[in-house]
């Protein structure tokens, strides 16, 4: 049986990928506007040779750095959401999440051209936060089940693309940059970006981590959470605001790259097992992979033109979305 | 309460407020026209400014609002009567975004083709994204929660396609407008593609909407009643391909018209689909004849596409429904 084989050995699994992100860094440094070989990068980062450096440090090391951060939140952001809705299919994208980044930052690239650079990632993390306080509003009032949590998102999602639409067509200014950000690209990002990701992270991964076994009890079903003691409405909450922040922050600086949450957790669930303890570090791991493997593909594929990486995303997550509904399908 | 009389009373009373919303939609707007001057122009040539504006700008767009909101509320209709899912919709159900991919991909691809064939385009598009969430969707057991997901999945799905061709080629703008689902450019050309798509999918829909309402029994009942549930499947899928597709090729992806009227309907005129088609029908003409006026008041003296009020308006009903699932269980 290899599918058991895999998940007698979690921790192994999780640091085979952590090698295959590692890997991925390494040759993501090496493709742009100037090929470097693979042993040139690691030579570099070991400070043996100073050939590249310039290139390396300045532009290549920030945009991977940023590709794994954000990766890791938006797939551990996934594996929260699926566990607390209760469906493979949640994911900050499809919850509207996402969306309501992507409409602050339109209004922030198509009215106020001329802000500072620094006040779009802080809007789009505004963004995010208002639909997901919404969203909890919605959700705390009327108690709601799972999956109205599920709807409602999907309505809030549904609005802000209507205005995102609006934007698009009212102020049709800078459109193309506007697209591109709603897209999701890693395109000249540098470290003043990590600078905004990183406190984030730093601030919700831990508390998720440490909320991971109170995940592996929403999974029971609030009648069973209650009775072992635990809030279940409560828990609910605390973990929807971490996931929702976690995605938030990303997004604001890598933009609303879709289908990472999405797919990295079922990646991570064939991997190491539904144990949120396991779960959760490699869904950060898979979904930095992803990111990686899209930007440096991104690049790759047709220079000097460079496919931003939301696009790619979609198009490597898609075909093995297709396959996931496929198989729930068939359990029915 | 007498059903029939209660059904003829409200279909006289849809009737009347659609006929003043299309004097509306043809009287407001950023030259204010009389709505006597309007009728007037329609019946006397005077060969007067008014009825400039009138036979060439507004009397397409308003027939247009009204072919392509009944079009997509029969086809919501049809598809929540095919799937059984109270969500089911043109939008959900991914045929607005595969006939958007479909449409902007042959702009780009073919820039000199005409509107005829990017309705074959869109239709395409729309059979391949409804297949999609369909195939899916249609093995038992299907809530109305998962068809959601998975129609939200989807729809990123395509409209990251979408955007990935509009970003990589600059000719963003005409189609960034028509993606909103707007109508206010809609000429006599479009009247004239959609025109047969309405009479055609829209009168096969009359005449099947007693197999219609059988099919919404569900498999095991039709077949037992003895009807061919495959052989109406296929036609009802190709009707609602037909009407949905068509529309979506000359409005562009106008949401929620789909979602909101048939359950609207249902609760006016009952189960039966021989009232619910027809009803649909005139009531979807009516709320995107409507939308329209509105649409026009957003950012007055400036058009906004009509998709945003439909939105606007869909997102409150979307909720609902989605209540109303939680409450029924």
């Amino acid at each position: 049986m290899k599918k058991s084989l895999h998940i007698k050995h979690p921790y192994m699994m999780i640091i085979f990928l952590f090698l295959v992100m590692i890997a991925c860094v390494i040759i993501s440094m090496g493709y742009g506007a100037l090929y470097i070989a693979p042993g040139d990068v690691l030579k570099n980062l070991f400070g043996i040779s100073g050939e590249y450096q310039f290139i390396i440090q300045k532009y290549r090391l920030a945009r991977v750095i940023l590709a794994v951060l954000a990766g890791a939140g938006l797939g551990v952001s996934g594996a929260i959401l699926q566990g607390v809705i209760r469906n493979p299919l949640a994911s900050p994208d499809v919850i509207g999440i996402t969306k309501g980044a992507s409409l602050a930052a339109m209004v922030v690239i198509l009215i106020f051209p001329a802000v500072p650079l620094i006040v779009l990632p802080l809007s789009a993390f505004a963004g995010a936060g208002l639909v997901a306080v919404l969203l909890i509003i919605f959700v705390r009032k009327k108690n709601a089940r799972p999956s109205t949590i599920a709807l409602v998102g999907i309505a809030l999602g549904s609005v802000c693309h209507a205005g995102m639409q609006y934007m698009m067509v009212k102020f049709p200014g800078d459109v193309n940059a506007a697209l591109i950000w709603v897209t999701g690209s890693l395109w000249g990002r540098n470290w003043d970006e990590i600078k905004l990701l990183a406190p984030w992270l730093m601030i919700f991964l831990p508390i998720l981590f440490f909320l991971a076994s109170k995940l592996d009890l929403m999974s029971l079903g609030d009648e069973l959470v209650d009775g072992l003691g635990e809030r279940s409405a409560r828990l609910r909450f605390i973990l929807i605001f971490a996931a929702v922040g976690l995605a938030g922050s990303c997004v604001a600086v890598v933009g609303s790259i879709g289908f990472i949450g999405l797919i990295a957790p079922h990646i991570a669930r064939r991997l190491v097992g539904t144990k949120s303890k396991h779960l959760l570090p490699a869904s950060g791991l898979a979904g930095s992979i992803i990111l990686l493997a899209s930007d440096t593909l991104g690049r790759g594929l047709m220079p000097p033109v460079e496919i931003p990486a939301g696009i790619l995303t979609a198009i490597l997550g898609a075909p093995y979305f297709l396959y996931l509904l496929k198989q729930e399908a068939r359990k029915k | 309460m007498n059903v029939s009389g209660n059904r003829f009373v409200i279909f006289i009373t849809a009737f009347i407020l659609f006929i003043a919303g299309i004097g509306l939609n043809l009287s407001v707007g950023a030259s204010h026209i009389s709505f006597a001057a309007a009728l007037k122009s329609l019946v006397v040539l005077d060969h007067s400014k008014e009825q400039l504006i009138i036979t060439t700008l507004r009397l397409p767009r308003t027939l247009i609002a009204v072919f392509v909101g009944a079009n997509l509320a029969v086809a919501g209709a049809l598809m929540q009567a095919m799937s059984r899912n109270p969500l089911a919709s043109p939008q959900l159900f991914g045929v607005n975004a595969g006939a958007s991919l479909a449409v902007v991909a042959s702009i780009v691809l073919f820039p000199h083709l005409n509107a005829f064939s990017s309705v074959g385009f869109a239709l395409i598009g729309a059979a391949t994204g409804g297949f999609i969430v369909y195939s899916f969707s249609s093995s038992g057991g299907m809530t109305p929660v998962k068809l959601a997901l998975i129609g939200m999945a989807v729809h990123l799905f395509l409209s990251s396609f979408t955007q990935g061709i509009i970003i990589l080629n600059e000719s963003a703008g005409d189609v960034l407008y028509w993606m909103t689902g707007a109508i206010d450019g809609s000429n006599w050309q479009d009247v004239s593609v959609v025109l047969p798509f309405t009479i055609i999918g829209i009168g096969l829909a009359v005449i099947f909407s007693g197999a219609v309402s059988i099919l919404g029994l569900g498999d095991e009942t039709a077949k037992g009643l003895g009807q061919n549930t495959k052989g109406i499947k296929a036609l009802v899928s190709i009707l609602i391909l037909i009407l949905a597709g068509s529309s979506v090729a000359v409005a562009g992806p106008i949401g929620f018209v789909g979602l909101m009227v048939p359950h609207i309907v249902r609760k006016l005129a009952g189960e039966n689909y021989k009232f619910v088609i027809p009803f649909t029908a005139l009531f979807g003409a009516l709320l995107l004849v409507y939308a329209d006026v509105l649409a026009r008041f957003i950012a007055f003296p400036y058009e906004s596409p009509v998709g945003i009020v439909t939105a606007v308006l869909g997102t409150p009903f979307f909720l609902y429904l989605a209540r109303k699932e939680r409450n029924s269980r």
